[in-house]
């Protein structure tokens, strides 16, 4: 009895901090999306409208493409490109060449330095680079004569969502890989060696004894990629402001843009309740795939 | 011995605390959002001389978070001691009690040239309470600026007076110059330049977005085929190459792009706001010292009307939650008397006073803006109407960015443009 007491005492300000910093959010949050709050009435609050904010997000013909762009664009092919770069470059890095060249540490210092850079500066070096006037990239496809006139990378169409793509990939791959190269040193050499005088190819020796090792990274760094990418705003609010048009508006930029430019707090709010509701059900996967197994024994 | 050290100390200590007490200064925090900064600061330096006792902290903020940001900071009492908003902000910032009535301070007076009466768009700044919740700072308005010598290389003499006009003169200034005609911003952002231009060609036509009817209530006024109309208009100048193509990259006025682009001479006309137009004639002349200026300014476009542009423009108002009034309306008081902060510092702005608008002196080649002053008009009805300017700006420019990019059509993009408008009007309407 005396040792529950002391545990409910030592949990309590774990769980102080968790009610105030995030019941309490979640919870005035979910009230906020009942209601038609105003960001010019934020002090008054607003009137209770039921499922309305609900109703008319879930009926919006604009949610539809903004839920592909989240869910296909940024997320899908975002964590795609990003797991299968990632393992490519940490096998590359494991690789004997590296090792031989005594490349392993500069090859693993270059990794780190995007993942250093915060995505706000990568941001601006990436428009700098794309600029139509007087950016690297346009100036050497003119010079080579591949195109006639400047490409507006990100006002176009065909463009954009492969130029945010490539800024998220450059910023965040580094975690992704560095945490593959991890899971590969951990592969006795013993089994490769084995491998390799009964012999098995390189691709076979990655087929069947890398990647069965990987698989559980794999399945951690696509769940997080996942959490990150779903939703996240910096990378499409700051590259396009969620233009042109509409054509990159993710659920994020949504929220803020029905928030804080059409000043609909209480729609903005329903918004981010639908957005908490996804991220629970990849939560719920990430607890029974990953955390059970991790710590299945202080579960049991 | 110890004691009377330790005596000597502490005397020193109190004193020392009593006399910088005593120098104490206020410092108050001012929001500014323009790019001109710098300019600013300057005038700010001058302020704090002529006021020993007050600091001004300046705040940045982009335009297009500030109104959110101010918002939010207002609701919990931490907005700002000063700040700076369009004229549009005002009202709806004072009916969401994020600014702190002005009335009993204007009484006093020390406004402006010639007392509060003499300021423009006082209308504006009043809240739906009838009170007086800002003060006008500045004016502008758009008009065209257009490089003369660039028309003339073309064959033209003079600046087109109607929208089909200038269409024609761009695609003849491509063809004999190999240079563009009319430039302007096609990129989307929450405050795009598309959003002037589009009204300026609506309103030549007689049209409106949004009309009060006579029984006090508000409706959307314009159809499809008139949105469509203005959208298919602009993006002729997209789709037939008219438009530099680095504009689908910006989506500012203001924007380095539109700067440059006049600057180099890569375009012959845009149509901005003075205080661009003015940063346009200075960056020239500091990259060809001595040689005469090719820009000129010129009305804009017009149409069945007369070339109508929106009367914009800045204003100060102070937060409800500033404990230093007194520092706070000194300042304000400072920032409306020409004198140091538009003869010498802000020198492309136009205070918002009649009788500095009749002696503005605008400046070789910037002469159109007082032409054009006199026929802009007021937001009006999307000011005061249940469909927020923020809500339109915003919509509007992503519809037409929708088909600047080809994403959907002139007339498609209208009907869900006007359906949306017509949705929130439905929403707020009282």
């Amino acid at each position: 009895m005396k040792n529950r007491r002391f545990v409910w005492c030592a949990l309590a300000p774990a769980f102080l901090l968790l009610g105030c910093f995030y019941i309490y959010p979640i919870v005035f949050n979910i009230q906020n999306s009942l209601t038609d709050t105003s960001l010019f009435q934020l002090r008054q609050g607003g009137n209770y409208v039921g499922s309305a904010n609900y109703f008319e997000l879930f009926t919006s013909p604009e949610f539809g493409r903004v839920l592909w762009n989240t869910a296909f664009w940024l997320t899908f092919v975002g964590v795609a490109l990003r797991i299968l770069i990632g393992l490519g470059l940490a096998l590359a890095l494991h690789s004997r060449t590296i090792a031989r060249y005594r490349l392993k540490t500069f090859a693993r210092l270059a990794l780190i330095v995007p993942w250093a850079t915060p995505p706000i500066v990568s941001i601006i070096i990436f428009k700098w680079l794309l600029d139509p006037r007087v950016g690297d990239i346009n100036q050497a496809l003119l010079g080579m004569g591949l195109i006639r006139e400047p490409i507006a990378f990100l006002g176009s169409a065909h463009w954009v969502w492969p130029v945010i793509l490539l800024i998220v990939i450059w910023n965040t791959l580094p975690l992704v890989t560095l945490s593959f190269v991890a899971s590969l040193q951990s592969v006795p050499d013993e089994l490769i060696e084995a491998a390799e005088m009964d012999g098995a190819t390189a691709l076979q020796v990655a087929r069947f004894i890398h990647l069965p090792h990987l698989k559980p990274a794999i399945i951690v760094m696509v769940l997080m990629s996942t959490f990150w990418t779903f939703n996240n705003f910096v990378y499409v609010w700051l590259t396009t402001g969620a233009g042109p048009g509409f054509l990159t508006n993710v659920m994020a930029t949504d929220v803020y843009i029905k928030a804080f430019i059409d000043g609909r707090m209480g729609f903005s709010s329903a918004m981010g309740v639908v957005m908490a509701a996804a991220m629970l059900v990849f939560g719920v996967i990430y607890l029974r795939v990953v955390a059970a197994r991790e710590f299945k024994d202080v579960l049991r | 011995m110890f004691i009377k050290r330790i005596r000597t100390l502490v005397l020193i200590a109190v004193g020392a605390m009593t006399a910088s007490l005593a120098l104490a200064q206020t410092t108050i925090n001012f929001r500014f959002h323009d790019v001109e900064a710098n300019q600013m600061r300057q005038a700010l330096d001058e302020f704090e001389k002529r006021n020993p006792g007050i600091k001004v902290n300046l705040q940045r903020a982009n335009w297009s978070d500030g109104r959110a940001q101010y918002l939010r900071e207002a609701a919990v009492g931490s907005a700002p001691d000063v700040v700076q908003i369009v004229y549009v902000w005002a009202r709806p910032f004072a009916a969401s009690g994020a600014l702190k009535p002005l009335d009993d301070l204007i009484a006093k007076g020390g406004l402006g040239i010639k007392g509060w009466s003499d300021f423009i768009a006082r209308d504006l700044a009043a809240g739906p309470d009838g009170k007086t919740y800002a003060v006008p700072f500045a004016t502008d308005t758009f008009a065209l600026i257009y490089n003369h010598e660039l028309l003339a290389a073309a064959g033209f003499q003079s600046p087109p007076k109607t929208w089909p006009e200038m269409l024609a003169m761009s695609r003849t200034i491509r063809e004999r110059t190999g240079k563009q005609g009319f430039g302007f911003p096609t990129g989307s952002c929450g405050t795009p330049a598309i959003w002037f231009y589009l009204n300026f060609y609506w309103w030549s036509k007689g049209v409106n977005l949004v009309e009060e009817a006579p029984n006090g209530k508000f409706r959307i006024s314009i159809n499809a085929e008139q949105v469509a109309d203005a959208f298919n208009y602009f993006n002729t100048y997209v789709k037939d190459g008219l438009n530099p193509p680095s504009m689908a990259s910006s989506c500012s006025f203001g924007s380095p792009e539109m700067v440059e682009g006049l600057v180099n001479g890569d375009f012959a006309m845009a149509s901005m706001a003075d205080f661009t137009a003015a940063r346009v004639l200075d960056t020239w002349n500091k990259r060809h010292p001595g040689k005469p200026n090719p820009f000129r300014t010129a009305l804009h476009p017009a149409d069945i009307k007369p070339s109508t542009t929106h009367f914009g423009g800045r204003m100060v108002a102070l937060a409800p939650n500033t404990k230093n009034v007194d520092a706070a309306w000194k300042l304000v008081q400072f920032l409306t008397q020409p004198e140091p902060t538009f003869t010498k510092h802000l020198t492309g702005y136009t205070p918002s006073q009649l009788e500095a608008v009749r002696t503005q002196q605008f400046g070789p080649g910037m002469e159109g803006f007082r032409e054009q002053l006199l026929l802009a008009r007021s937001w009006g009805p999307y000011a005061i109407g249940p469909v927020s300017i923020p809500f339109m700006w915003n919509a509007s420019g992503r519809s037409a960015g929708s088909v600047f990019i080809r994403q959907k059509t002139a007339e498609q993009a209208a009907q869900e443009f006007v359906a949306l408008l017509n949705a929130e009007l439905a929403k707020h309407q009282k």
